[in-house]
């Protein structure tokens, strides 16, 4: 934490007053003064991302959204959970939802989650601060009927229906590895859920996606027959990430706050029932 | 009759009756009244107007007008400017429309407006309500309308087809073209052939499969629809009809599914070989040793049937691309002598930096020469087999493990030796004139990026100016010989449209703020004129009360200004600005 904060020390000044001189008071993210005067906290989160975050008929439903809406009841204002479509890349989607706004209307948000906790990022997008990591992701498999033994190596999937997201690390790892020898029977998917959910509706042998994607999927499936790899993924080149969150570089007192309100909801074991809502086993951050 | 006596019992529907009337009777007035498909093919040789993008079906962007030339152009002075007002002052990527008495031009945020193109006033604005939700890769551009009939159609970026009443700007159809929250898109002007509107797609990097389509100019109803990556089912009237290309002939297992090949650029047309020419852009992903194989067909120009919208032949400009290098670009028909045999070709200026030289009726590879000042990534192209000769080294190397993949620089960068902007062939020179720019990047792929706070794998560029002195460069390319014969060097990217005409002139504007003129033989700078922003429009020229007019739209934007670095060093004054600029000689 301590060089996040003294990166913010050394630009927050100069660069981020500049860049709000500019901005219309209306579109000006509010720091955490201005959220309670306006009785609002404005929360952007990924649309389609289950089970961190998706419609679910009008209404945000997910990890995120439930996170949004617990630090805005502990700050003492409304929750105003905001579903957008991602970017190309998170540069992007720090510019449309916390420091600039969407060219076409999209109005900046107080803060942004399931902000990967990663230096580069923190290199490259000085408009933002990154606070609060509040989970740790992994990978995970989980396999049908079908492919009873979800212990075997990978290799040994060949011939077997594999499901992935389109180009996640998990495309990248089946399509890629091994040379090439799963490549032609990993079926796409919008999203590590829907790779998941395959399996558990028998349209795939295996799957593999974020731990939360596979947890949450075994959970909304309960009566399948459904089976999670329990050893390691071999010779997976990530070894997780942490998810935090995102506020403008020049809300250091929000972003204070809601480091201050995770840190609350860790220790008194309301984060991990939180995830367990979603059926999502809660893992600390490596750097909180 | 009978129902009309019913309606007629009550005072206030017979009022309502009675203006129903008024319309189903003038209805069909109003539809002969304007442009026809026969006339859209007239366009070229038409000069009292404008009804196509690219002024004619070839879209040549010639006019056999002379009586502006390169004697006189330096009295040219404007008629008026007009502004598209408001605070949408970005990216006005638009070439205007001209018929009876009135500009149309599409603006940036996908609007439309109707201006006397005597004066100057605005008749008409249509604004497109579009979701606030969405947030375009690519600067919120559009490109141009069509005009046929009654009616002024243009694609939005919320993946629409607007068919507008050209006299009202009013409604008559909307039609949605694809799913803007599956990250679809609309910037091209779309094309008229046959009564049937055809146009492409465009959308972001992941996960979606370019089509052309046709739609009934008259009712918006979806006539036929050619994915253009193989596998995929194309439909005639509601019914299959066949897959493009063969099934894993060139993909692995279901890749194809979302392997990109994006139409964001629409088409030509030749009335002679009754063929559709449409570019697609690159296979998704980026990383290129994901899927081996041609990827067809990404990156490549295809020929459509517009009668059953099937493919008649491709040609892949980049088999398997690994540097995103679009093969969008307009394939220009023309005619010319090559080694003392009359041939019907097509030309294409690539974002790889080649420019194609095609028989056009059946796509077999004529030539392909470097226009930019270098590629890293080919070395020519082998005439026997119209492939590239790839430089092995030079392609961005798989990731091994946790570390990223071999970096190379590659030349052209991934905004290529030539993106969006039109180039234009004269007739009376026989050159194209090809507005491109050198520049190069490093690339490499990663083994993880972050989007959608998760981990994908992805790949970075820097990209970064290749030449002390300039980066845009307007070329005249001799397509006979693949000879650059002209050029001119300008500081910034080049990022508008060019027109030629028969009076010896070329046209195209500048970054920095400027529409210029050229001696078409020579690439002598004739004229210039400050329009006070960067002008990334398409100029024209017509023909009007017996004096010839030439406009251009004003307004910097456009995806260069969204890409920082070095690059961005020859832009950052430019400011921003939404205008239509028209120009005359004065009357003596």
């Amino acid at each position: 934490m301590s060089d996040i904060l003294s990166r913010r020390a050394l630009l927050g000044g100069a660069l981020a007053l500049g860049g709000a001189s500019l901005l219309p008071a209306r579109v000006a993210a509010a720091p955490l003064a201005k959220v309670r005067e306006i009785g609002a906290l404005r929360i952007a989160v990924y649309a389609d991302n289950r089970p961190w975050s998706w419609d679910d008929h009008g209404t945000v439903r997910g990890i995120d959204a439930d996170l949004g809406r617990a630090l805005a009841t502990k700050l003492g204002v409304r929750a105003d959970v905001v579903a957008f479509m991602p970017g190309d890349d998170l540069g992007a989607d720090f510019r449309n939802t916390v420091w600039r706004g969407g060219l076409l209307g999209f109005q900046v948000c107080d803060v942004m989650l399931h902000v990967p906790f990663d230096h580069d990022l923190m290199m490259k997008n000085d408009q933002v601060a990154i606070v609060a990591p509040y989970y740790r992701e992994g990978f995970a498999m989980v396999c049908g009927n079908e492919q009873s033994d979800c212990e075997i190596l990978p290799p040994q999937l060949h011939g077997r229906r594999l499901a992935a997201e389109t180009a996640s690390v998990s495309d990248a790892y089946l399509v890629g590895g091994f040379g090439g020898l799963l490549r032609s029977n990993v079926h796409h998917y919008q999203g590590g859920y829907e790779a998941a959910e395959a399996v558990a509706k028998g349209d795939a042998d295996a799957a593999l996606a974020t731990r939360a994607q596979v947890e949450s999927v075994l959970h909304d499936y309960p009566g399948k027959d459904l089976h999670r790899r329990k050893g390691p993924i071999p010779a997976m080149v990530s070894p997780g990430w942490d998810i935090a969150m995102a506020v403008k570089d020049n809300s250091r007192t929000l972003g204070d706050a809601l480091e201050t309100i995770v840190a609350d909801m860790i220790r008194s074991g309301e984060m991990a029932s939180l995830f367990g809502g979603h059926g999502v086993e809660w893992h600390a951050a490596i750097a909180a | 009759m009978k129902s009309r006596l019913k309606r007629g019992l009550g005072g206030l529907a017979l009022g309502s009756l009675t203006m129903t009337c008024a319309i189903a009777l003038s209805a069909p007035a109003i539809a002969a009244d304007g442009p026809t498909s026969q006339d859209i093919l007239n366009d070229a040789q038409s000069t009292g107007d404008v009804l196509s993008y690219g002024m004619g079906p070839w879209a040549q962007r010639f006019s056999p007008m002379t009586q502006l030339n390169s004697d006189n152009v330096k009295g040219l002075v404007p008629v008026f400017a007009s502004s598209l007002g408001g605070e949408k002052q970005r990216g006005q990527e638009s070439q205007p429309i001209v018929y009876d008495g009135t500009i149309y031009v599409t603006g940036s945020y996908s609007r439309v407006f109707a201006f006397d193109s005597r004066t100057g006033e605005k008749k008409w604005e249509y604004d497109a309500r579009l979701p606030d939700g969405i947030m375009p890769c690519c600067d919120v551009v559009n490109r141009g309308a069509a005009i046929h009939g009654d009616k002024i159609i243009f694609a939005t970026l919320d993946a629409h087809l607007i068919a507008l009443n050209r006299h009202t700007g009013k409604v008559i159809w909307n039609k949605t073209i694809a799913d803007y929250q599956a990250g679809y898109s609309a910037t091209a002007a779309p094309m008229i052939v046959k009564d049937m509107v055809i146009y492409g797609n465009s959308g972001g990097e992941f996960g979606i499969v370019g089509r052309a389509e046709a739609r009934d100019v008259n009712t918006g109803e979806l006539i036929w629809s050619r994915p253009t990556v193989e596998g995929n089912m194309g439909t005639l009237h509601g019914q299959d009809n066949g897959i493009t290309g063969k099934l894993n002939a060139t993909w692995p297992g279901d890749m194809w599914k979302t392997g990109g090949g994006a139409t964001w650029l629409g088409g030509t047309y030749d009335p002679g070989t009754n063929l559709i020419y449409m570019g697609t852009g690159n296979p998704g992903p980026w990383n290129s040793n994901m899927r081996p194989g041609d990827n067809l067909y990404t990156a490549s120009t295809l020929a459509i049937d517009p009668d059953t919208g099937t493919i008649k032949w491709h040609y892949q400009t980049t088999p398997h691309d690994g540097w995103d290098f679009d093969g969008v670009n307009e394939f220009i028909p023309f005619d010319a002598t090559i080694n003392g045999k009359p041939m019907k070709l097509g030309a294409k200026a690539d974002r790889n930096g080649y420019f194609f030289v095609l028989d056009r009726t059946n796509g077999k590879f004529v030539s392909a020469n470097k226009f930019v000042m270098q590629t890293t990534w080919a070395n020519g192209y082998n005439p026997k087999t119209g492939r590239p000769n790839f430089i092995d080294d030079n392609r961005p190397g798989a990731p091994n493990g946790a570390e990223k993949g071999k970096s190379v620089f590659a030349s052209p960068s991934f905004l290529g030796g030539k993106n969006w902007m039109p180039m234009a062939y004269s007739q009376a020179t026989g050159l194209f004139y090809i507005p491109s720019n050198d520049w190069g990047m490093d690339i490499w792929n990663e083994p993880i990026t972050y989007k959608k706070g998760a981990a994908y794998l992805g790949a970075e560029f820097t990209i970064k100016p290749i030449a002390p002195d300039h980066i845009g460069a307007l070329r005249a390319m001799d397509p006979t010989t693949g000879k650059i014969v002209w050029e001119y060097k300008n500081k910034a990217p080049l990022w508008g449209g060019v027109l030629t005409t028969a009076g010896n002139l070329v046209f195209t504007g500048t970054p920095e703020g400027y529409l210029k003129a050229f001696d078409a033989r020579t690439g002598q700078e004739l004229w210039k004129f400050q329009t006070g922003s960067g002008v990334v429009g398409s100029p024209i020229t017509w023909e009007q009360d017996g004096e010839q007019y030439v406009a251009v739209m004003s307004g910097w934007g456009g995806a260069v200004p969204l890409w920082g670095g070095e690059v961005a060093k020859t832009f950052k004054e430019i400011s921003q600005g939404g205008s239509l600029w028209v120009f005359k000689l004065p009357k003596h």
